[in-house]
């Protein structure tokens, strides 16, 4: 037995996690049993340092930063969906928001589960220091796109019963100002991944924008949440229409993500 | 009527349908391959390929139509921004917000609005008294958050145009020991060496090519270039972008006589008059095997068994086929065709566009405008003895929820003191 044995072990096991957590949350949201949300967030932070177990094992194995494949891409960003998610779980104590968000990180998850977790060297061009910040701004803003889509539904669910005095979600409003403020977060970093992610073309490929589909489509999707900023900034758009805005930008995330890697293959590998 | 024109032409409205445009025009550029001739479109898209050629949908990103978007969407966002700024500018200097529905007051009656002044001034704000009331204020550079963002997009979309304007590139191969003249720009380069670092599996780790720089009026240097390491001169980077096997081909006749002699590199064929024959290295193969299919490859780029596949044409057409090692005679009439010598050669990419620098600048001016607008916002606090009241445009309930917290900390600090 040996290393990538042990990753892979860990890594089945927080998919695993995952998924009970993902269960438990739902079993809170139907029947309200606090020990079931209470029993989701423990199950997150086990899950999470599990797979956090998974990442540093590859660190070691491969010697570099699980940042260079869509297995590792999948698996950092399901990372950075639950480090989220923890993180506003922490501060705002919305145990049913992981109803919403522990599916879209389980579904990720399997998503990198199909993927083959070969460990191959870096290729020249992606051996940058560059290519560290980029896929790290890009895992923690995507993350908080995914937290932002899932309050967003939680917002949309709960208008419908926001007059039940049994609601077990919280003020909806809170819904929808924290969304807003996470893809504010979010938008941040994806700026920074984008200007990364020129800077570091600049230097691997001569030309800091090539127009090819990974960056068409990450400009696409900065455009809808800056859209989104306006809308709400300057119009005072919120509730229902901002969150299926939110809904809409993270599909654009996942399509920038997944789609173009399968459906537009284009330049972003060195021959 | 004029005065309505403008006023669309530096709307919002306008700026959100421009964001739409523009995002789909670029979605059209990532669906539809770009580049091809028109040929292809014709065959690919039936009756829609001649309306698409005439929209430009082959060359999306260069397209007139797409200059004209952009262009406009500057327009826009100048005169929207050029709009708000004074008000922003007069916002940062002297300005009270009034309060709103969503704005909570926090007072309670515990509360010593002396005592809480004092605390709001101990974390950053500064506490401003005047006769209408009081308030505590941070942040106000905030105003101008966006105007800053908008800034950094202006100067990263013209930067970006100014600078592909001049943009001079190309694409150079160099074997050992060559040199190539860069006239206009006023230094020679000479490869020294070119070498892989292969990993044991065969795949490669870097590419390195070392070259000797000569410049006018400097000393010579020794420069190295690999992949993510561009080599800077004046502002021209040249990168580690191909490589390839250069051989030398020699034409002699039986008796030794040399004919010809050329290098063959990128270009494959080489010509040989007297007996009108083209001489066509179809690859070296340094690892020299075949696949399943016959076709000849290489195991690796390491020199275990060189072989070269060649093919010979005359004015009549093909003639012959052969694998060969290196100095193997191929016969030809009265000729003998070798190969030998095959050294590996590096090509650059070169590059240079004055364009980065503004784009980079734009782009730190619209992170930092972007960290205004989202975290340095103007806060407010409206102060009179009965209410205590958190203000700001960007986010309300943030804020409140600090401010409470805030006044929590206050309260123990209250009762400790007690
Ligand atoms: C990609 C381009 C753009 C980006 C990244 C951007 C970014 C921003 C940001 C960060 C803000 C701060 C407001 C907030 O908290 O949401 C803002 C405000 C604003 N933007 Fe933009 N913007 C862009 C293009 C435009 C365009 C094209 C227009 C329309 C003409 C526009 C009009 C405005 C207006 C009117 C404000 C409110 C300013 C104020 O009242 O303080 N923006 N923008």
């Amino acid at each position: 037995m040996n290393i990538v044995f042990f990753e892979e072990v860990s890594f089945t096991i927080a998919f695993v996690i995952y998924i009970a957590a993902a269960l438990s949350f739902f079993v809170y949201l139907a029947g309200g049993k606090e020990k079931a949300g209470k029993f989701g967030v423990i199950a997150s932070i086990a899950g999470f340092i599990v797979h956090t177990a998974a990442m540093i094992l590859r660190v070691i194995e491969s010697g570099r930063l699980p940042f260079s494949n869509q297995f590792e891409f999948a698996s950092s960003f399901t990372w950075g969906i639950v480090l989220i998610f923890l993180i506003i779980q922490f501060y705002y104590k919305f145990s049913s928001l992981g109803a919403f968000v522990m599916p879209l990180a389980f579904l990720m998850m399997g998503y990198a589960s199909m993927l083959s977790k070969d460990i191959k060297p870096l290729m020249p061009a992606l051996q940058s220091r560059w290519l560290t910040i980029h896929v790290g701004a890009a895992v923690i803003s995507y993350g908080s796109f995914a937290v932002a889509c899932g309050l967003a539904v939680m917002y949309l669910l709960n208008r419908k019963n926001m007059h039940k005095a049994d609601s077990k979600l919280p003020d909806a409003e809170a819904y929808d100002y924290l969304s807003y403020r996470i893809i504010a977060f979010g938008f941040l970093m994806l700026t920074i991944v984008i200007v990364t992610g020129a800077i570091w073309a600049k230097y691997a490929w001569s030309r800091y924008w090539a127009w090819d589909p990974k960056e068409t489509w990450s400009l696409i999707t900065w455009l809808i949440y800056s859209v989104y900023l306006h809308l709400r900034f300057n119009r005072g758009w919120r509730g229902k229409p901002a969150a299926w805005f939110a809904v809409i930008g993270f599909v654009c995330v996942i399509f920038t993500f997944v789609g173009v890697n399968i459906l537009l293959p284009g330049l972003h590998s060195y021959k | 009527m004029l005065k309505r024109f403008t006023n669309f032409l530096t709307s919002l409205k306008f700026g959100i349908i421009l964001f739409i445009i523009i995002a789909v025009y670029s979605i059209i550029g990532t669906v539809i391959p770009q580049g091809m001739d028109m040929q292809f479109y014709l065959n690919q898209y039936q009756t829609f390929g001649s309306l698409m050629v005439f929209l430009q949908f082959d060359q999306v990103y260069s397209s007139v139509i797409y200059l004209v978007i952009v262009f406009v969407f500057i327009i826009n966002l100048v005169g929207c921004t050029l709009k708000i700024l004074p008000l922003q500018l007069k916002k940062m200097k002297d300005y009270i917000p009034n309060k709103g529905k969503n704005n909570e007051n926090l007072y309670e009656n515990w509360m010593d609005i002396e005592d809480i002044k004092r605390g709001f001034s101990k974390r950053g704000f500064k506490v401003i008294d005047r006769e209408e009331g009081s308030y505590a204020v941070k942040h106000r550079i905030g105003h101008i958050g966006s105007s800053v963002t908008h800034l950094g997009i202006v100067i990263i979309i013209l930067g970006a145009l100014i600078g592909n304007m001049f943009v001079k590139e190309g694409y150079i191969t160099l074997a050992p020991g060559e040199v190539y003249v860069f006239d206009e720009d006023g230094f020679t380069f000479r490869l020294n060496d070119f070498y892989l670092d292969l990993r044991e599996d065969g795949s490669v780790e870097q590419y390195y090519s070392e070259l000797t720089v000569y410049e006018d009026e400097k000393e010579p240097r020794e420069e190295m270039i690999w992949v993510n390491n561009p080599l800077n001169i004046n502002g021209m980077y040249f990168y580690q972008s191909d490589y390839g096997w250069a051989s030398k081909m020699q034409i002699t006749c039986a008796d030794g006589h040399v004919h010809q002699e050329s290098i063959i590199k990128e270009n494959p064929h080489a010509f040989y008059e007297p007996e009108d024959l083209t001489v066509f290295l179809y690859g070296y193969f340094p690892d020299f095997s075949m696949d399943m299919h016959g076709n000849p490859v290489t195991l690796s780029q390491n020199v275990r068994n060189p072989a070269y596949a060649v093919v010979l044409y005359n004015e009549e057409g093909y003639v012959d086929s052969y694998i060969v090692e290196p100095g193997q005679p191929i016969k030809y009439k009265d000729i003998v065709i070798t190969f030998v010598d095959s050294v590996l050669y590096t090509g650059l990419t070169y590059r240079q566009d004055f364009g980065y620098y503004p784009v980079l600048i734009g782009s730190i001016v619209l992170t930092l405008g972007i960290l205004l607008s989202f975290y340095f916002y103007p806060k407010y606090i409206l102060i009179s003895p009965d209410e205590i009241i958190p203000v700001t445009r960007q986010n309300v309930w943030g804020f409140t929820i600090k401010i409470k917290k805030i006044l929590e900390e206050l309260n123990k600090v209250r009762g400790n003191n007690q």
